[in-house]
């Protein structure tokens, strides 16, 4: 850029113009010269730079905009060469860390994984991959790692829409050995299924869909080799359905079939590390439930379950109750199944005993007054839980009542929702008279309860009350951690 | 803090006329002070929690402010949002329980059409039966009919229950686009109500944060403020004080001037007074100054008088000085002369004084070899004269017994007259005699002490017995050994009185003063000595202190006791009456029986034993006089404590004595044993003498008496031997003729000479008797 008023300067246009050219050519050489080398290839070609001062002087002191940058640096050029040709030779350690920055900075998002995945750690290039591909990015959820995210949903995406029989299993196999160091956790969306049933279903109506759905097995993708790839696996979440399927809905596209529930247990259960496992709105029923119990029993890491939004009716809650006390299970969601009050009653027996559990989630079940009181009086004996929700299970007055006991005599439970659950106006006084003798229940949910007005308002201000005193509790307990 | 000055204030007052609201305000002040000790065992004070409450700033309480209201917010946001979910949730619970009932009334409805229609089926199956009775087509064709009609009516049924089911599920999918439509709706309420929420959040967030920021820069205003005030206040007093300061010192200063100026005129006057005495002064002094300068012109004219005479006089000295010095040289040259003399002269005596010395030296030391050849010679001339005498005596004793006896055998033998033994006292003397008083001399302490200790057993008389023969025994010993007992003696001899004296303090005093002495000056004796006494008896060792004692001390003899014990009397309470009582009787019976018995030995034959006898009964008397004078009046001894006191006097006193008695000793030493000769003549010639002169006459008269019946006897001896001879002849002719007639030759004879022999025997027998 500093070419043009250069040429304008000097002397003469013509030989500017071949300076330019020269200056171009000759960068470097000409460069370590300084002043005199900026003239000197021109003058040398023509006559004596000492022998017209002049001109030397007036080029040198009227070029203001004579700049060192006409020319790029060689390490410059050499950053971009090694950007334009990272895929095919990738140099990044061998370089000095400003230099890499440079070039973590430049290279293309598009390279492919085998290249990238172990030898850039860099998270700045991760989050423009990340950035790149996907709008939505919150790095949060990944323990601040873009890398981490990059990968994990990375294979998500590419399991989310295998199709069975259909795609190359390479596909999974090629991106395993590059991705498993990095990937912690697996949120799985969706399952295929495979396509030549789609094409049969095609030809079906709707209407007998869901006869058809139950004679063919529809199996999915199968987890076991993928779990064996990756060694630092601790969160496991799958959805055995379609997303967006819109107006192609088929009955068969949500099947968790028997043989899915035996893979994806013997999977889970040759994970040793993990230990979170999501298994939602699959209609998991009660025999797969407690095939997939049966495989988790004894787990070594597993220390939270959601079955959340599946059929389980209460022989798969009796394997709940069982898997409670045969495991480390510390969270347990069993919320939207249809647990009635046999089964409540066989998980209130475990919890009783139990001694790791601290939440446990029942929302919307069938639990009805006999499994709340199962439940409640389990609470009675149990000092570890500390949340419960029994939200929405047809409860009334009498759970109320034990649960009023429960809140006397209990000290570690924190959390409870009893919303949706009909316990009138007596079962809210009750429930009030618990609360004035608690002072460890922080949240209290009684939202359509019809508990009666005074009664949910004051067990709001006791609970108020309550957790001010937590909050002063926990900061004083900071305070003398940070003395101490 | 506030509030209980309030609840005083307020409460019912102890000074209210009212006696009721008296004791009332008493019973609330007891309580309250009660809660307070309460308070303050707990540990807890609720006041000051409350200070500490009011006392947070304005910022904590708006921060404290904000965040209930945030929390608020955020609950009542989630609950908002939440309630979405919840209402949903109770919706889906509502209709699984309508779904439920539906379902088991469809279920019911099922069963009992299907009930129903098998009933029918079963009617119509029957009547299939029935129909092969029919034999006629009309009937059968009714029959059909009816089966038709049967079969329709069951099919119409089944249908209808199909539309009703179908009806159910158009509603039901009505329903459940409803029901998407109310959750979409739902959805998009909890998305709106979220949106809403976290606006509102982050605008009351933000609000909330102007708040405390304001708060913030209110509290720090208010602190600027209130520090500012204070500042400008603490100012103001500063400016205030130094102003006052300032007056105060202006006030000073003029007080100051003031006192300069009082000060300036005094002094000046001062100063003006004294100008004038100082000058009067200096007239004064000039006028002493003429004085004395017309003194000093006097006085130099004295003086130049003086210095002209004492130059002159410098010279003669100079002169006499010259001549001095020559002298001096001269003189000097003698002393250099002398000097050189004296050095020689020095020289000369020392080499003689060496000499001398080393020749006396050599003298002493053959002195000492004469002495010790003295002493040996002394040794061996006083045995050898005592051999001598030894010798002499005997062969005089012998010849006085020989004497003796035959005086003996005259005058019993010859003149028939019985015989006087002569007093023979010299023989029983033995040994070269010595004087009796020396023989009287020490004891040697010991000897005294050993008496003096064991006195409690023996009798009095007994003592004095063998003390006596001690005495005697120990005389001649001592008289044999020479030196020292003599030597003491001769110092005896000088004051007899006195030992006397004290010898005769009582043997019981003496006793006491000795156990006093054995047990206070236990440090004279050596330790050793003390271990190996400690098994002894309590007299035996006492004794055996007591040596060691006497020997520390020097203390030989009995004299040397008895000084002792006289320094152990009190001297001043004791002494007087008793030398009056004591003192007095003693001293003549002492005189009296050492002079006899010295006196008794020279005078007659059985004076010894008279004097002895003497003796002991004086020795008796005096002993119970003594006891007597013991018992009344047992001298005062001096207190335990004086006693190293006593001792030491003594042995200063004792000290003294000895040496000069050394002294005299050595001197005598070399002087030699000048033996008391005088009593030898008397003993020899008593020895001599042993025969009268009458008696020699008549042994002599005896003699030639004797001479001539010795003569005669003589004669008849003559005589005798003759007829011996005779006899001899004639039993030798006897014996011839028994051998004769005893011969076989008599046998042979006729007449046997035998017979011959018996008849001349017989007859001679006849003749003899």
């Amino acid at each position: 850029m500093a070419e043009p008023p250069l040429a304008q300067n000097g002397s003469k246009s013509g030989p500017g113009s071949v300076k330019s050219g020269k200056s171009k050519g000759g960068s470097a050489r000409s460069k370590s010269k300084g002043k005199d080398g900026v003239p000197s290839p021109v003058t040398t070609a023509k006559d004596n730079p000492s022998a017209d001062p002049r001109t030397m002087r007036r080029i040198i002191a009227e070029d203001p905009e004579w700049s060192l940058a006409t020319v790029p640096l060689l390490t410059d050029l050499c950053i971009v060469h090694i950007v334009n040709n990272f895929e095919h030779n990738p140099l990044l350690d061998e370089l000095k860390p400003k230099h890499r920055a440079k070039v973590l900075e430049k290279i293309s998002t598009n390279i492919p994984l085998k290249v990238t995945a172990h030898l850039i750690s860099d998270e700045g290039y991760w989050q423009r991959c990340c950035k790149a591909r996907w709008d939505i990015c919150d790095v949060s959820h990944y323990g601040g790692s873009w890398k981490r995210m990059y990968f994990e949903r990375n294979l998500e995406h590419i399991i989310e829409h295998f199709v069975p029989e259909r795609t190359n299993m390479d596909v999974v196999t090629d991106v395993l050995p590059l991705s498993g160091e990095y990937i912690k956790r697996l949120n799985i969306k969706q399952l295929l299924p495979p396509i030549k049933e789609e094409t049969k279903k095609d030809d079906d109506t709707s209407e007998t869909g869901s006869e058809l759905g139950d004679g063919p097995e529809v199996d999915h993708f199968e987890f076991g080799p993928v779990f064996e790839k990756l060694p630092h696996l601790e969160e496991f979440g799958v959805t055995y359905g379609v997303k967006d399927c819109g107006m192609n809905f088929e009955w068969n596209l949500f099947q968790f079939t028997t043989r899915d529930c035996l893979l994806i247990s013997k999977a889970v259960k040759s994970c040793k590390t993990l230990q979170k496992f999501h298994l939602c709105r699959s209609k998991v029923d009660d025999d797969k439930v407690r095939v997939l119990i049966s495989h988790l029993l004894d787990h070594p890491s597993l220390t939270e379950l959601d079955l959340s939004h599946n059929m389980i009716g209460d022989s798969g809650a009796r394997a709940a109750g069982k898997l409670i006390n045969r495991s480390r299970v510390v969270k347990m969601n069993l919320c939207d199944n249809k647990i009635g009050a046999p089964g409540a009653l066989a998980i209130g027996h475990a919890v009783s005993k139990n001694t790791t559990l601290k939440c446990l989630d029942l929302r919307l079940n069938r639990l009805g007054d006999d499994g709340g009181q199962a439940i409640c009086k389990a609470l009675l004996k149990n000092s570890t839980l500390t949340d419960l929700n029994i939200g929405s299970n047809n409860m009334t007055e009498p759970t109320a009542s034990i649960l009023s006991q429960v809140l006397t005599t209990n000290t570690t439970i924190r959390t409870i929702n009893l919303s949706c659950n009909r316990v009138g106006p007596d079962g809210g006084k009750q429930l009030q008279e618990g609360m004035e003798e608690n002072s460890t229940v922080l949240e209290m949910d009684l939202r359509l309860t019809e508990a009666g007005q005074e009664s949910e308002y004051c067990i709001n201000q006791i609970l108020k009350k309550n957790r001010e005193d937590d909050r002063q509790l926990r900061l004083q307990n900071e305070k003398n951690k940070q003395s101490s | 803090m506030s509030t209980n000055g309030d609840e005083e204030e307020t409460g019912p007052s102890t000074d209210s006329a009212d006696p009721q609201e008296r004791v009332e305000a008493r019973r609330l002040r007891i309580a309250r002070r009660v809660e307070a000790r309460k308070r303050q065992e707990m540990g807890v004070d609720p006041d000051a929690k409350k200070d500490v409450k009011e006392e947070l700033s304005k910022s904590r309480k708006q921060i404290e402010e904000s965040r209930q209201r945030l929390t608020k917010l955020k609950t009542d946001g989630t609950e908002l949002v939440t309630n979405v979910e919840v209402a949903g949730d109770s919706r889906e619970s509502q209709r699984r329980l309508e779904e439920e009932e539906l379902r088991r009334q469809r279920t019911e409805r099922l069963e009992a059409e299907a009930k129903a229609s098998a009933e029918k089926f079963e009617d119509v199956t029957k009547k299939w039966d029935s129909a092969r009775r029919y034999q006629i087509p009309q009937d059968l064709h009714e029959l059909l009919m009816q089966q038709r009609a049967a079969c329709d009516q069951m099919i119409d049924e089944k249908n209808k229950l199909v539309n009703d089911l179908q009806q159910e599920l158009k509603t039901k999918d009505d329903q459940y686009v409803k029901d998407l439509k109310k959750q979409a709706e739902d959805v998009d309420l909890m998305i709106e109500r979220m949106e809403e929420q976290i606006k509102n959040l982050t605008k009351s967030y933000r609000e909330e944060l102007t708040q405390i920021d304001k708060a913030f820069e209110a509290e720090r205003g208010e602190l600027l403020e209130g520090n500012r005030k204070k500042w400008n206040q603490t100012m103001q007093t500063r400016t205030e004080k130094e102003v006052e300061y300032l007056k105060l010192r202006e006030k000073r200063v003029e007080e100051y001037e003031q006192q300069l100026q009082h000060l300036r005129v005094q002094d000046a006057e001062e100063y003006n007074m004294v100008k004038i005495k100082l000058e009067t002064d200096v007239q004064i002094l000039e006028q002493q100054l003429q004085q004395m300068r017309a003194t000093y012109q006097l006085n130099q004219e004295k003086l130049e008088y003086n210095f002209q005479v004492l130059k002159k006089r410098d010279e003669e000295n100079t002169i006499t000085k010259s001549q001095q010095k020559r002298k001096i040289t001269r003189l000097q040259d003698v002393l250099n002369n002398l000097k050189v003399k004296l050095a020689k002269q020095e020289k000369q005596y020392k080499e003689e004084n060496q000499g001398l010395t080393d020749d006396y030296k050599r003298i002493t030391e053959q002195y000492q070899e004469l002495q010790k050849k003295f002493k040996h010679f002394q040794s061996t001339d006083s045995r050898k004269f005592r051999e001598i005498w030894m010798m002499n005596e005997a062969e005089a004793k012998d010849l006085v017994h020989r004497v003796l006896e035959a005086d003996r055998i005259i005058h019993e033998q010859q003149l028939g007259l019985p015989f006087y033994q002569p007093d023979l006292w010299f023989m029983e003397n033995e040994g070269p005699i010595v004087p009796r008083q020396m023989q009287g001399a020490k004891l040697s302490a010991m000897e005294v002490v050993q008496k003096v200790m064991s006195d409690q057993g023996v009798g009095p008389g007994g003592a004095v017995i063998d003390e006596e023969e001690e005495i005697q025994e120990e005389g001649e010993t001592m008289s044999m050994a020479g030196s020292q007992g003599s030597l003491a003696s001769d110092k005896e001899q000088a004051e007899p009185q006195e030992t006397t004296v004290m010898a005769k303090l009582t043997p019981g005093t003496i006793k006491q003063i000795l156990e006093l002495l054995c047990d206070e000056s236990g440090f004279l004796v050596e330790s050793k000595l003390n271990k190996l006494l400690a098994p002894l008896e309590r007299d035996e060792r006492s004794l055996m202190k007591l040596d060691a004692i006497f020997g520390a001390l020097a203390i030989e003899t009995e004299d040397d006791v008895h000084l002792l014990a006289q320094y152990f009397v009190k001297p001043k309470a004791a002494p007087v009456p008793q030398d009056a009582e004591s003192a007095g009787p003693t001293p003549a019976p002492t005189e009296r029986t050492d002079q006899p018995t010295s006196e008794a030995g020279e005078e007659g034959e059985e004076g010894s034993f008279i004097g002895s006898e003497e003796e002991e009964l004086q020795f008796m008397m005096e002993e119970k006089e003594s006891v007597k004078t013991t018992k009344s009046e047992v001298p005062e001894l001096i207190h335990p404590n004086d006693i190293f006191k006593a001792l030491r006097t003594f042995v200063n006193e004792h000290r003294q004595q000895q040496k000069k008695e050394r002294r005299a000793s050595s001197m005598k030493f070399v002087l030699g044993e000048e033996r008391d000769d005088s009593q030898d003549e008397g003993y020899w010639r008593a020895m001599g003498g042993i025969i009268p002169e009458k008696k020699e006459r008549l042994w002599s008269a005896l003699l030639e008496g004797f001479d001539k019946y010795s003569r005669t006897l003589d004669e008849r001896a003559k005589l005798i031997t003759d007829t011996d001879a005779l006899r001899q002849q004639n039993a030798e002719l006897r014996m011839l003729l028994h051998q004769y007639v005893n011969s076989k030759v008599n046998g042979e004879l006729e007449i046997p000479p035998t017979k011959v022999l018996q008849l001349e025997f017989s007859e001679n027998q006849q003749q003899t008797a």
